[in-house]
């Protein structure tokens, strides 16, 4: 199997503005693989170096050492981010366009021609439900109704691999729910989808495999059985991958 | 090109969906009738002053309108977090600089000629006169003097993180030039040694944007400015337009976003 | 509506920013004032009386198109041109016309720049006086002890704009401002006498004039002998008229003790002696 998305030795190191205090080691030496057509869930309590993983791949972020490579191509050449789609956390899109000016415009950004973009956009809308809104400022979207607004444009040029970070964090279970469906219709079209998230539920639900990562270092990766092996669930396996003791909080 | 542009459309769609523009056409067209409508000596061919006014205005509210709008646009980028999908797409910081200075110039462009023609209109109807080349040559040199002045905006937007700290310092710069930018020489032959030097130096390499100020040659009826200066002025104001923008992918190219 | 805080704060700036940047631009007019006053005694008197000088130049601006000397070009004269011109001093209006305030260019920025600039000195003419009438209005409004701002609006409006009613009007509110003013009344009888040819109207506001001047303070009325010697030079020019040369004769005599040319006068004299022989002989009357 042929790795689509690879971190080697991958350490990024945050310059702390106070330099009394030490550098900030976000990510210590994360090796990693992605192959093509998996659901990849990538897991970690907040400030694990999730998002960081994904600024490197996506060049936002120099590694400190080690490196990371998308379909074999070193991150640093912009060439390397062509087939990729990307939903960033928290993002605010330009709520003063309608969805579809805004679809419109990342199409524009890819270049497609114009019968494929509207193609695109249709079939995108659909995907998302977002045809009753489409020409509507995004101002006027709800939180769900703008994530997924997010992951139509991540989508917008076919993407053959999808990174997106937490993209069911602040959704409510509706929401939730109609993240993970849309998740799991693009795996059936063959795409290979690399998450971060700390909603356990849903990575039990749709992924092929996952990863445990906690202050920077890998704690645990495989598939969902073989990390809960051992516990009663996912859930479980994590809580004791990151050292909580439930003992402890009484 | 095709990306530059498509950037650039959203700068111009943000101008004419916000309310900025609006009000500050408002206000300019009111005072502008108010002015109009005063009654001096019950001489109703009286227009100069109503000219001055009108043309002090646009000035004005061009200035606002072009810095305000590019202060913001690096940095709402960064706050929305929407420079993250943009540059995980096949588009260079370069070019988002260039379509940001594009969008920027052209949405300006838009409001100008929105503006004079307003000028025209009125004044036209007051004193029966429409020189169109005069006015054609103030609203390009002015169109292209607020290019420098976007690509300068651009620049401090990469440097300054709060867009009305840019704001402010440009329109104090833009400000100090327009008004002193002649006379700086003679001020600095006025002063002690090293203010001299450095006023005199000042002079020499600053963007002498007080050239693109076209205001009298339309208030005061004075014809045209020679097409070849012109011609030059233009080409001097897209050096620095050049300058600024070049300088301002060097911060950005370095910028690190995620902080 | 909503309005965005900064766009109004960033107007609002720029506004006053241009503002006082212009006024600055003209200051001179007012360095002498302000130094002894509080800010408010600024704000409030000088402040208004700052902007009606401010209006004044500006008026001066309109006149030149737009030529004209800044605080930082060297002046060759204080006086403003308008003021000259509506004194019907002709031989200094034409000395300005030659002098040049920008001279050479100094440098390639200054010259390549004056492409952009009004560099032709040139004064309204053709009607196009008018222009200057807003500013000398709004003058007015802020200053209403600002004499000069009504003679000079007077002159143009009779003079250059056929409007003598338009002169009277803005003269006798002068007046009401100032009721001293023997520069007004000087206008004044101007409107009665060139436009009106109502040599009685025009007989009284001069003589009313005279009297103004005669109980004004020693120093001003030593900065005004040239009003003085106009109001009776034109006094006695109405006498001759009117067929009074006595009287005639008589003005002419008081204009030579405060004339700088009492020559030129004299051959006036002899002018109406000359009539007058022709005539009976007329004992001269009291005058003043
Ligand atoms: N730009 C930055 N500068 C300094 N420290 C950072 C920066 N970004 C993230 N960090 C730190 O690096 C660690 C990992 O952060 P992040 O990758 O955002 O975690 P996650 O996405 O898993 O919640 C955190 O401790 C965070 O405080
Ligand atoms: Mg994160």
């Amino acid at each position: 199997m042929t790795a689509i998305l690879q971190t080697q030795k991958l350490r990024v190191e945050y310059r702390s503005r106070d330099f009394r205090q030490g550098n900030k080691i976000a990510l210590n030496g994360l090796d990693l693989e992605v192959h093509a057509g998996e659901v990849f869930g990538f897991l970690g309590p907040n400030g694990a170096g999730k998002t960081t993983t994904m600024n490197v791949l996506l060049g936002f972020v120099p590694p400190s050492s080690g490196g990371a490579s998308l379909f074999g191509i070193d991150v640093r050449q912009p060439i390397a981010r062509q087939r990729i789609g990307y939903l960033p956390e928290l993002t605010y899109y330009y709520k003063f366009l309608t969805a579809e000016e805004l679809l419109r415009f990342y199409a524009k950004i890819f270049g497609l021609t114009r019968a494929e973009t509207d193609k695109r956009i249709a079939e995108l809308l659909k995907l998302v439900e977002l045809e009753h809104a489409a020409k509507r400022p995004i101002k006027s979207y709800s939180k769900g109704m703008q994530q997924r607004v997010g992951l139509a444009q991540s989508l917008i040029n076919n993407p053959d691999l999808l990174i997106l970070d937490e993209p069911t964090s602040g959704l409510d279970p509706l929401g939730r729910m109609k993240v993970r469906e849309i998740i799991q219709r693009l795996k059936e079209q063959g795409k290979t989808v690399f998450f971060s998230s700390h909603e356990l539920g849903e990575v039990e639900a749709i992924c092929d495999r996952v990863a445990i990562l906690d202050q920077g270092d890998l704690k645990a990766i495989g598939t969902v059985a073989e990390v809960s092996a051992g516990s009663a669930n996912l859930e479980q396996a994590f809580l004791k991958i990151v050292g909580y003791q439930p003992s402890s909080a009484s | 090109m095709s990306k530059i542009f498509a950037l650039a459309g959203v700068v111009i769609k943000e101008l004419y969906r916000r309310k900025d523009f609006y009000v500050l056409f408002v206000l300019t067209a009111l005072l502008t009738l108010g002015a109009g409508m005063v009654n001096f000596f019950h001489d109703d061919k009286i227009v100069r002053y109503v000219k001055d006014i009108c043309l002090l205005l646009i000035w004005v509210s061009a200035l606002v309108i072009s810095v305000v709008t590019t202060a913001r646009q690096i940095p709402a980028e960064r706050e929305a977090r929407t420079i993250f999908p943009l540059l995980a797409k096949p588009v260079s910081r370069a070019q988002v600089i260039v379509g940001k200075f594009l969008g920027c110039w052209l949405a300006t462009g838009v409001a100008l000629v929105v503006f004079y023609f307003f000028f025209a209109v009125v004044t036209g109807s007051k004193e029966h006169f429409w020189p169109w080349a005069a006015y054609l040559e103030a609203v390009w040199m002015h169109w292209v003097m607020l290019g420098v002045v976007i690509a300068m905006v651009l620049l401090g937007s990469i440097y300054f993180a709060a867009p009305s700290s840019t704001s402010t310092i440009t329109i104090i710069v833009v400000g100090g030039i327009l008004l002193l930018g002649t006379h700086l020489k003679i001020i600095a032959l006025q002063q002690p040694e090293p203010m001299q030097f450095i006023l005199t130096l000042g002079y020499f390499v600053m963007p002498h944007l007080e050239w693109y100020d076209l205001r009298d040659f339309v208030v005061y009826d004075m014809g045209l400015v020679p097409v070849r200066a012109v011609a030059l002025a233009t080409l001097y104001a897209a050096v620095w337009t050049g300058i600024f923008l070049v300088l301002a992918w060097l911060g950005f190219r370095r910028k690190n976003l995620t902080t | 509506m909503k309005i965005s805080p900064l766009s109004m704060l960033a107007v609002l700036g720029a506004l006053a920013f241009t503002l006082s940047a212009s006024l600055a631009l003209t200051a001179d007019n007012w360095s002498g004032r302000a130094k002894s006053d509080n800010v408010f005694g600024m704000m409030f008197g000088d402040g208004r009386k700052l902007f009606a000088n401010h209006f004044f130049t500006m008026a001066d601006v309109y006149f030149h198109s737009g030529y004209y000397p800044s605080v930082f070009d060297q002046r060759a004269t204080e006086e403003k041109e308008i003021i000259s011109a509506s004194h019907g001093h002709k031989d200094s209006e034409e000395d300005e016309k030659n002098e040049d305030f920008l001279g050479k260019p100094k440098d390639w920025v200054d010259a390549f720049g004056r492409n952009f600039r009004i560099t032709q000195h040139t004064h309204l003419e053709n009607h196009n006086e008018r222009e200057i009438l807003p500013w000398l209005r709004l003058a007015a409004d802020l200053d209403p002890q600002k004499t000069e701002v009504y003679t000079v609006g007077a002159f143009f409006l009779r003079e250059h704009l056929n409007r003598p009613d338009q002169a009277e009007v803005f003269l006798r509110e002068g007046l009401r401002n100032n009721p001293d003013s023997y520069e007004i009344l000087f206008e004044l009888g101007r409107v009665y006498h060139d436009a009106y040819h109502d040599l009685d109207r025009a007989r009284n506001v001069w003589q009313l004039g005279i009297k103004k001047f005669m109980v004004a303070p020693a120093d001003r009325q030593k900065d005004d002998k040239l009003i003085f010697e106009e109001l009776v030079v034109n006094l006695a020019r109405i006498e001759d008229e009117a067929g009074n040369y006595g009287a005639a004769i008589d003005w002419f005599h008081a204009a030579q003790k405060v004339s700088p040319a009492p020559d030129a006068l004299q051959k006036q004299i002899d002018a109406i002696q000359k009539k007058m022989a022709a005539l009976i002989p007329v004992t001269p009357g009291k005058l003043y």
